[in-house]
């Protein structure tokens, strides 16, 4: 029998959901390879993860809590996948965010149903703000925004810490290095896990929806997939770009003000946990497709919790580390993998 | 052990060694939360489990290390509990994850390393069985209380040592944070330094970071090229010794013995021993007669200067331990006048600092630069 291998454009869903399915298990089996030759007992360490994050409500809080800014800070990076831009920039966009809102809830004496809203806007403007001259500058001089992304992530880090341990340090020092803390608070959802959980899912569907259903997403899904093309054909590929790079930049500005606001309640210099850069990641998962942040952010928030039962059962950091690198790497490959297929040949040569 | 809010600091130097005194010295300085705080149940040693949250990795040689040989001096005073720890936690919504995560394995008490404020007071709100300690914490609670080290006192005493080695007189600190334990730490070596001269000044420069090597590197040669010939800092590791030796110059150390990355360089270390301290508490918590309080352990009691390095002068050592035996006699170094870096006089001439003064002290004194 003779054939070909043939690479297609984009998977067939259930071939790809397939090979990550493969890809996951893969790379749990090679961790529980490794960890039973060190001593562990990996079936035992499955166990209390499956137990801790699923048995309790207490785990399930804590991976909705963690998922939340996941999810926006993924969509961040695919919303801007969808025209071609990659937003290295989610981190200082979500410090951004987080500044801007702190800023409103710290200064602007209101009650909280009109503090939260006006939080939630200066959120978005903020990481709007963080991503607006990267933006411009790719827009009008086509200077690569990978660059000008990242780099704003340590000037906003830098931005956060002083401001959090200088003018804005919290004045009665119980807490160091944090503002005080915030007055207002987003409602819970359910138990720790906050209203910015359904808000982020909601934004997501809204996301996904224009970009599937309107011509606007349209007109974004080709200028991304051939600019050219897309100029040819009248659409106005500069504002397209502009606008979902804003946009993409906003999202991640929610994410770190839902971050402050909702969950950590101080702005302090650690906050971001790296959801910046995990929202890359989130979003390479995805595929770029708004609606798959969901699931990316799903998987990294419980593979980035069991990494926290994984270390009370004895694990050192670096080896959560690795597993979680492992579970991504087969993934990526998965990804690729499902890309092909066999093709016999039908007809006998001549 | 000694608490801070209820002793003079002469009663508190002589205590030093009178283990488990604690809240039950009289003294209307408890905080209500405290006052009123009851003893938790005892637990069986079978059944207990005891956690460690750690703010570096337990193999940085230096303050989580230190910690670390805490957490084995109570398993081998009580063979029988359960230890957990994690190392490395961030100052994020990952801390109460992990605090969390500690209480839902039965941690019967939780001590925190470092400062992890709203992140675990959350989680010991919503936990009243658990008993917490939180170094370096300043907000006891019923079930939670504070502890640290009087790192000030062989600070100052490592800070003559540097003002009489310095030869440019501009000491450099590589600083985490703009906190109190750097705030205290800067100026208590300045202070010793300006003891012996006048005209010393220190160059600080914060790195956002307790443990991070490469920071800490560049932060000691950026010193160094800036005129400083002598660091200091408080860093979980040995990043700015291993620069100073390189460059010829001095350098004095936090947590651990740590001479050997640096042997020609190293002038002291302001050295720390938590396994008093911990096996105390546990057994405390064991016995059921556990209740919060908030010690800073003394110079001689869990904080001191490390043995000294090669290269310190025979003169410069004895200088330096004539101070050391003052304060171990109830002297305080830190005694007024004393201005802050604008020139404004915070501390009234022949007026002490108290150690809760000391603790959380949140300026610079006149000659310290860049916090």
């Amino acid at each position: 029998m003779s054939g070909r291998i043939q690479r297609l454009p984009s998977a067939h869903p259930t071939v790809a959901l397939l090979a990550r399915a493969a890809a996951i298990l893969l790379a749990l089996l090679t961790a529980g390879v490794i960890l039973a030759a060190n001593g562990a007992d990996p079936l035992k360490l499955v166990a209390q993860v499956v137990k801790s994050t699923f048995g309790s409500r207490f785990g399930l809080e804590d991976v909705g809590l963690l998922v939340t800014p996941l999810i926006l800070t993924g969509l961040s990076v695919a919303v801007g996948l969808r025209i071609g831009a990659w937003n290295i920039g989610a981190e200082g966009q979500f410090y951004a965010g987080a500044f801007a809102a702190t800023g409103v809830a710290l200064f602007v004496p209101a009650p909280d149903f009109v503090l939260l809203p006006l939080a939630f806007v200066a959120g978005g403007l903020g990481g709007m703000a963080w991503i607006l001259v990267p933006t411009l500058a790719r827009a009008y001089a086509d200077v690569s925004e990978l660059i000008t992304t990242l780099l704003l992530n340590f000037v906003a880090v830098l931005l956060v810490y002083y401001v959090s341990t200088g003018p804005w340090l919290d004045p009665d020092g119980h807490a160091l290095a944090t503002t005080a803390r915030l007055p207002c608070e987003l409602p819970e959802f359910w138990g720790a896990v906050h209203w910015g959980f359904p808000l982020a899912v909601l934004l997501t569907v809204l996301v996904a929806a224009g970009l599937s259903f309107t011509r606007w997403g349209y007109e974004v899904r080709v200028s991304g997939s051939n600019p050219q093309a897309a100029r040819y054909a009248g659409m106005p590929f500069r504002r397209h770009l502009i606008l979902v790079m804003l946009l993409s930049g906003a999202i991640a500005g929610i994410a770190g003000m839902f971050e402050v606001v909702g969950t950590v309640h101080r702005l302090q210099g650690g906050i971001s946990n790296n959801f910046g850069y995990l929202g890359i990641m989130v979003a390479v998962l995805a595929r770029g497709s708004a609606l798959g942040v969901l699931a990316g952010a799903a998987l990294m928030g419980i593979i980035l919790n069991s990494g926290i039962i994984l270390q009370t059962q004895g694990l050192n950091v670096s080896t959560v580390l690795a597993i979680t690198g492992l579970i991504l790497f087969f993934t990526a490959i998965g990804d690729e993998l499902s890309h092909y297929r066999f093709v016999r040949n039908e007809t006998a040569s001549v | 052990m000694i608490d801070l809010r209820n002793l003079s600091r002469r009663g508190f130097l002589n205590l030093g060694v009178a283990a488990g005194a604690g809240l039950m010295m009289p003294g209307g300085l408890i905080r209500p939360a405290l006052a009123a705080a009851k003893p938790l149940a005892p637990v069986a040693e079978k059944d207990a489990v005891i956690a460690f949250g750690h703010t570096g990795p337990v193999t940085d040689e230096g303050w989580t290390w230190s910690h670390d040989q805490g957490m084995k001096a109570v398993q081998q005073a009580f063979p029988k509990l359960k230890t957990i720890f994690v190392e490395s936690i961030p100052y994020s919504a990952d801390a109460s994850r992990t605090f969390r995560q500690f209480v839902s394995e039965g941690a019967n008490m939780v001590f925190a390393t470092s400062n992890y404020g709203d992140f675990l007071y959350d989680v010991a709100k919503r936990s009243p069985n658990v008993a917490f300690f939180e170094c370096d914490g300043r907000h006891p609670m019923d079930n939670l209380g504070t502890y640290y080290v009087a790192h000030w006192y062989p600070t100052y005493v490592t800070g003559i040592a540097a003002g009489l080695m310095s030869k440019t007189g501009k000491l450099g600190y590589v600083a985490s944070f703009p906190v109190p334990s750097v705030y205290s730490g800067t100026n208590a070596f300045l202070m010793g330094a300006r003891s012996v001269n006048p005209n010393a000044t220190l160059q600080a420069i914060a790195i956002n970071s307790w443990f991070d090597p490469q920071a800490a590197t560049q932060a000691g040669t950026a010193l160094l090229d800036n005129g400083c010939d002598l660091l200091f800092g408080i860093m979980d590791e040995a990043g700015y010794l291993q620069v100073a030796e390189k460059r010829g110059a001095k350098a004095v150390m936090w947590n651990t013995d740590i001479r050997r990355y640096g042997p020609k360089g190293y002038i002291s270390s302001i050295v720390v021993d938590f396994k008093k301290f911990y096996v105390e508490q546990v057994r405390q918590r064991l016995a059921g007669t556990w209740v919060p309080s908030t010690p800073i352990l003394a110079m001689g009691a869990g904080v001191d200067r490390d043995a000294w390095g090669e290269t310190v002068p025979e003169e410069v050592r004895k200088q330096a331990d004539a101070a050391r035996d003052k304060i171990l006699g109830g002297w305080s170094p830190f005694t007024g006048e004393i201005k802050d870096s604008k020139g404004a006089v915070r501390v009234a001439a022949g007026k002490t600092m108290t150690e809760e003064e000391l603790y959380n002290w949140n300026w610079s004194i006149e000659g310290v630069k860049g916090l």
